[in-house]
């Protein structure tokens, strides 16, 4: 009897623990726009340009005799979004005070990891990221 | 008129014999002081936003698009409508610093010691979800100050490997703080946590209820106290009772908290309000120097100190499950807190960090 009961309390526990963890699960998200093209001469030597790739924030920055880059403004550390410092040439999360230097990688401060980097490639005048 | 109405219901419900028997029989304990009133506060805080709260849902709209706007015609426009929301503002702030004073208190006079140690954990229950309702309630506004608080909390769980990047995703209904986290928080602010706090909050005046209010550690009575080997009901020969005495202490204390309510939000109106909490939420620009609310300092500033993001989380957790199980832990059967020299020093440094790191979070 007890062996019964707890088989069926498990089955029921168990059918409705599943859908209910289905249920608050996010859906899959749709890929979005996969590439951003800007016009190269909107970024001057060693400024940045903001720009959205899919839902992530991302910046582009020309860096003085290195050329362009793609980061992702996200702080690896708890998700802020970085600014780019123009004068110390470096990129500062507001929130925790983590700073990254112009390839992403943390020079101080509770980032993980360096920030994530995107493809990017120069044809004529467009600069396409993605 | 009234002796009739009194009759009445006394013929129903026996009201004289409630009284005598549940309010003026229930005793409390001659060494009790103001401080054991602050539970009662703490739940009269909550009746004030829950009212407050149900006042602010006739105009609020859980829309990115409409959440900003509706919470500002509040403000601007509902007549009077700036008032239900500075108080249900303040109060939450004030809720915090009582439930805070309560848990402090009950620590220093050892009252969280056996049999009472279920108390204290529930007790501790309700700290927390308390803070889960200002933590979810701050996003509802839909400000850059509740847009990038949700932000940083919801990716705490990130710090943990395999998991951590899916309980986000839960967390947020999505990659990012979206709509869809809005209408999940406000469904936890309104529907999901209100129920689960007032059943714990039965469940910790049951406790109260059937095992009695105990004395400070340091009072002359606790130097008496039996042993606990079997439940009885703790008597005091020296008490007074519950009606109306020790409710005195509690309308007082509820009139003091309502003057500090009233008293912020007509000359420091500002004082819970940064200017963040009055700007519509920005996904692609995290404000310049960005805080949390006051109670989130002390974690924030610990989070920035710490270079190792899964240690920095780790510990605050561990500090919260000790916090939580602290009775079960401390089995010591001295209850009073001059008499253990360690555990005074430990309680103070403890409460200065936190003290330290929130300051210093503040103005970092």
């Amino acid at each position: 009897m007890s062996l019964l009961f707890g088989v069926f309390s498990a089955t029921a526990v168990g059918s409705l623990a599943y859908p209910l963890i289905r249920y608050l699960a996010p859906p899959e998200e749709e890929a979005g726009i996969k590439t951003v093209t800007i016009d190269k001469r909107s970024i001057l030597t060693g400024k940045a340009k903001e720009v959205v790739l899919g839902t992530t924030p991302v910046i582009i920055i020309d860096r003085p005799g290195k050329g362009y880059i793609a980061l992702s403004r996200v702080c690896t550390h708890l998700g802020c979004l970085v600014n780019y410092d123009e004068e110390e040439k470096r990129l500062v999360c507001p929130c925790h005070a983590g700073i990254y230097d112009l390839e992403g990688r943390v020079l101080s401060g509770p980032p993980p990891r360096p920030l994530q980097q995107f493809p990017l490639r120069v044809e004529g005048n467009k600069i396409i990221v993605g | 008129m009234w002796k009739t109405l009194r009759d009445g219901i006394d013929l129903r419900i026996g009201l004289k014999d409630l009284i005598e028997t549940k309010l003026k029989g229930y005793r409390i304990p001659k060494d009790t002081n103001i401080f054991y009133t602050l539970g009662i506060v703490a739940l009269f805080a909550y009746m004030i936003m829950a009212v407050t709260g149900y006042f602010l849902l006739i105009y609020y709209i859980p829309h990115t698009e409409q959440a900003f706007k509706s919470v500002q015609l509040i403000m601007t426009k509902v007549p009077y409508g700036w008032l239900v929301r500075m108080i249900h503002i303040v109060a939450s702030s004030l809720m915090l610093i009582v439930v805070s004073l309560h848990m402090i208190s009950i620590f220093i006079m050892g009252s969280y010691k056996r049999p009472r140690e279920v108390t204290w954990f529930l007790g501790g229950l309700l700290m927390l979800i308390t803070l889960t309702f200002c933590l979810s309630g701050y996003l509802l506004p839909w400000s850059q100050r509740s847009y990038w608080a949700t932000t940083v909390t919801t990716s705490i769980p990130t710090a943990f490997p395999v998991i951590g990047d899916y309980i986000t995703r839960l967390l947020r209904g999505g990659e990012h703080v979206t709509g869809v986290t809005l209408s999940r928080f406000f469904a936890l602010h309104v529907a999901f946590l209100p129920p689960i706090f007032l059943g714990i909050v039965g469940l910790h005046i049951f406790f109260i209820w059937r095992i009695g209010l105990s004395t400070p550690g340091f009072s002359k009575s606790a130097q008496h106290e039996q042993p606990w080997t079997g439940y009885r009901r703790t008597t005091y020969p020296e008490s007074y009772p519950f009606y109306p005495n020790f409710v005195l202490k509690e309308a007082l204390m509820i009139t003091i908290f309502f003057a500090l309510t009233f008293f912020i939000i007509s000359f420091m109106p500002n004082f819970f309000m940064p200017e963040a909490a009055n700007t519509p939420a920005n996904p692609f620009k995290t404000p310049v120097h960005v805080k949390p609310e006051w109670y989130f300092l002390a974690p924030y500033q610990l989070l920035r100190l710490i270079p190792n993001k899964l240690f920095g989380i780790t510990i605050q957790i561990l500090l919260i499950i000790l916090f939580l199980l602290w009775p079960f832990i401390d089995r010591s059967e001295e209850r009073n807190i001059l008499k253990r020299p360690l555990l005074l020093v430990l309680f103070l440094v403890l409460l200065g960090l936190w003290v330290v790191l929130t300051i210093w979070g503040r103005y970092s």
